[in-house]
């Protein structure tokens, strides 16, 4: 689904955020991306969603290299592309079913059809009741669920989510682990950035560690905790 | 998705974003209004100088003496070709008629005409020029061309008048040349930074349509809609402000029109300007609002 050959990552005058990545990202994989602040994982999943351009290396989504897309084709790959953003990114003169719906009226999804999925998966995290209000009115959690409930109403094929439960109780990480997980279990890609040891540690997927803007970890199940265990 | 749905989705989009924040719309119909309007009163005042040149042009004239033997046949093959050459209206003044305006004209000092025992004065044309043929050079050349034709004895054109009027008409060309340009220039960099003003709010509006896979077009579309949509209201603002000024001035403010020499009226072509103003609004509107979006674009 994703690979990474010798990808460098630097803007003018500054030391170079990431540094020869290479990685391969099968479809269907759940992965963690970890490591410090300021490691350079925010830019790899920029990378990935094509809001930001390698300098160097060669980026292939989906079986096609990024580098020889036109302008005019990055929003039809990121239709296939759903992303949490770590600020939410909601529009707060919108209601929450509005905010989820967005990425279907791009689409070009009926207007009933985009009420009708959008109120659907708020239910999925919970949030039904809160279709008609304003992103303003919630929690940081839920306007973390909401920003996932934005992400996945599409369906995509990958799912791209910076610290998705960074804002959320033990409880509500695992409500949202458990959605990421069924998500997953039915066929997308998830890459999901994160410091949470204890997440690593509990579910055991295949963890990439960064540190500095190198790849300095790639492991996967028990070996994965183990990373974290030794690195926190 | 088809395109009345389509439509439906960026008509939504622009009414929900006037609806939802009408402050930032009021502020760029207003910039629009006052970009139009001085378009509006260009047009108004360029419409008059137009009347008035037409009105003094109306009096310029080519006066053509003939010989005293030429007989009326003469005088009326000679008043066919001129106006065949001209494409112009020729009046036929005879001695005796020329007598008469002298006569009038002098007053008690020309009392002393009337007692002539024969009439001194010649047959004479008056040749009034259709408005392309009221250059100084081409009335120059006909002039010349006029005193070569047998039985002429003398033409005269107000030389001086007519050089004075064409050098206050193209005047008045290059200044209203230099107002439209300005008031153009004024508009569109005023209302693109009124625009942007406006879209800056929505900036993350964008950013999020594009990241969630908007087309460029997609996201532009509704802006634009809004845009003719502002262009429409202030067309219709400034023709009523127009409307207004041409009712003050042709009431309250008359002693203007008769100084400018307008008489009681304006020449005022409505429907032609309700279009101009229409049009202009519009592509203003829809110009201004591609430039300003298209920097948030970049995403």
């Amino acid at each position: 689904m994703i690979q990474m050959f010798h990808v460098t990552k630097a803007y003018p005058g500054d030391p170079p955020v990431l540094v020869d990545i290479n990685l391969d990202i099968d479809k269907g994989e759940f992965v963690f991306l970890t490591g410090p602040s300021g490691a350079g994982k925010s830019t790899l999943l920029k990378l990935m969603f094509l809001a930001e351009r390698a300098t160097r290396g060669q980026i292939l989504l989906a079986g096609r290299n990024v580098a020889r897309l036109r302008e005019s084709g990055i929003p039809y790959l990121r239709r296939n592309i759903g992303v949490v953003f770590q600020d939410f990114k909601l529009l707060p003169t919108r209601t929450v079913a509005e905010n989820v719906g967005f990425t279907l009226d791009v689409l070009g999804t009926p207007r009933d059809e985009v009420r009708e999925r959008s109120v659907k998966m708020l239910r999925r995290v919970g949030l039904e009741h809160k279709a008609d209000v304003s992103p303003l009115k919630l929690s940081g959690g839920e306007q973390q669920r909401v920003s996932l409930c934005r992400a996945l109403v599409n369906d995509p094929a990958l799912l791209l989510a910076d610290e998705p439960t960074g804002n959320l109780d033990p409880a509500l990480t695992v409500e949202m682990m458990d959605l990421l997980t069924d998500v997953n279990a039915r066929g997308t890609t998830i890459v999901v950035a994160t410091h949470d040891a204890t997440l690593i540690e509990r579910y055991q997927r295949r963890t990439l560690r960064l540190e500095k803007g190198t790849l300095v970890a790639d492991e996967r199940g028990a070996k994965a905790a183990r990373l974290m265990s030794q690195s926190a | 998705m088809s395109a009345p749905a389509k439509l439906g989705y960026f008509v939504r989009t622009a009414v929900g974003s006037i609806v939802r924040s009408p402050f930032v719309h009021v502020i760029a119909v207003a910039s629009l209004t006052l970009a139009l309007l001085g378009f509006g009163v260009a047009r108004l005042a360029r419409a008059q100088l137009d009347a008035l040149t037409d009105a003094l042009g109306g009096e310029v004239e080519l006066t053509v003496y003939l010989a005293a033997d030429a007989d009326a046949a003469q005088v009326d093959s000679l008043s066919a070709a001129l106006a065949q050459r001209t494409g112009g209206a020729v009046t036929r003044v005879s001695p005796a008629e020329a007598l008469g305006r002298l006569v009038t004209q002098l007053g008690d000092d020309g009392r002393g005409l009337s007692a002539l025992p024969d009439n001194p004065l010649p047959w004479s044309l008056e040749l009034t020029l259709p408005r392309g043929a009221r250059e100084p050079s081409l009335l120059a050349a006909l002039a010349e061309k006029t005193r070569a034709l047998p039985f002429v004895t003398g033409v005269d054109y107000g030389e001086e008048a007519l050089e004075r009027l064409t050098l206050i008409s193209r005047a008045l060309e290059v200044a209203s040349l230099v107002v439209f340009s300005l008031v153009f220039l004024t508009a569109v960099i005023v209302v693109s930074a009124t625009l942007q003003l406006a879209i800056f709010s929505r900036r993350e509006e964008i950013e999020i349509q594009k990241l969630v896979g908007a087309t460029d077009r997609f996201v532009r579309v509704p802006f634009m809609l809004e845009g003719a949509l502002q262009g429409v209201v202030a067309a219709g603002l400034a023709l009523a402000s127009v409307g207004a000024l041409v009712r003050w001035l042709e009431g309250a403010g008359s002693e203007v029109l008769a100084f400018a020499r307008l008489g009681s009226g304006l020449a005022v072509d409505w429907p032609r300007l309700a279009g101009e103003l229409l049009g202009a609004g519009v592509g203003l509107g829809l110009l201004g609002s591609f430039i300003a979006v298209r920097r948030f674009l970049r995403v």
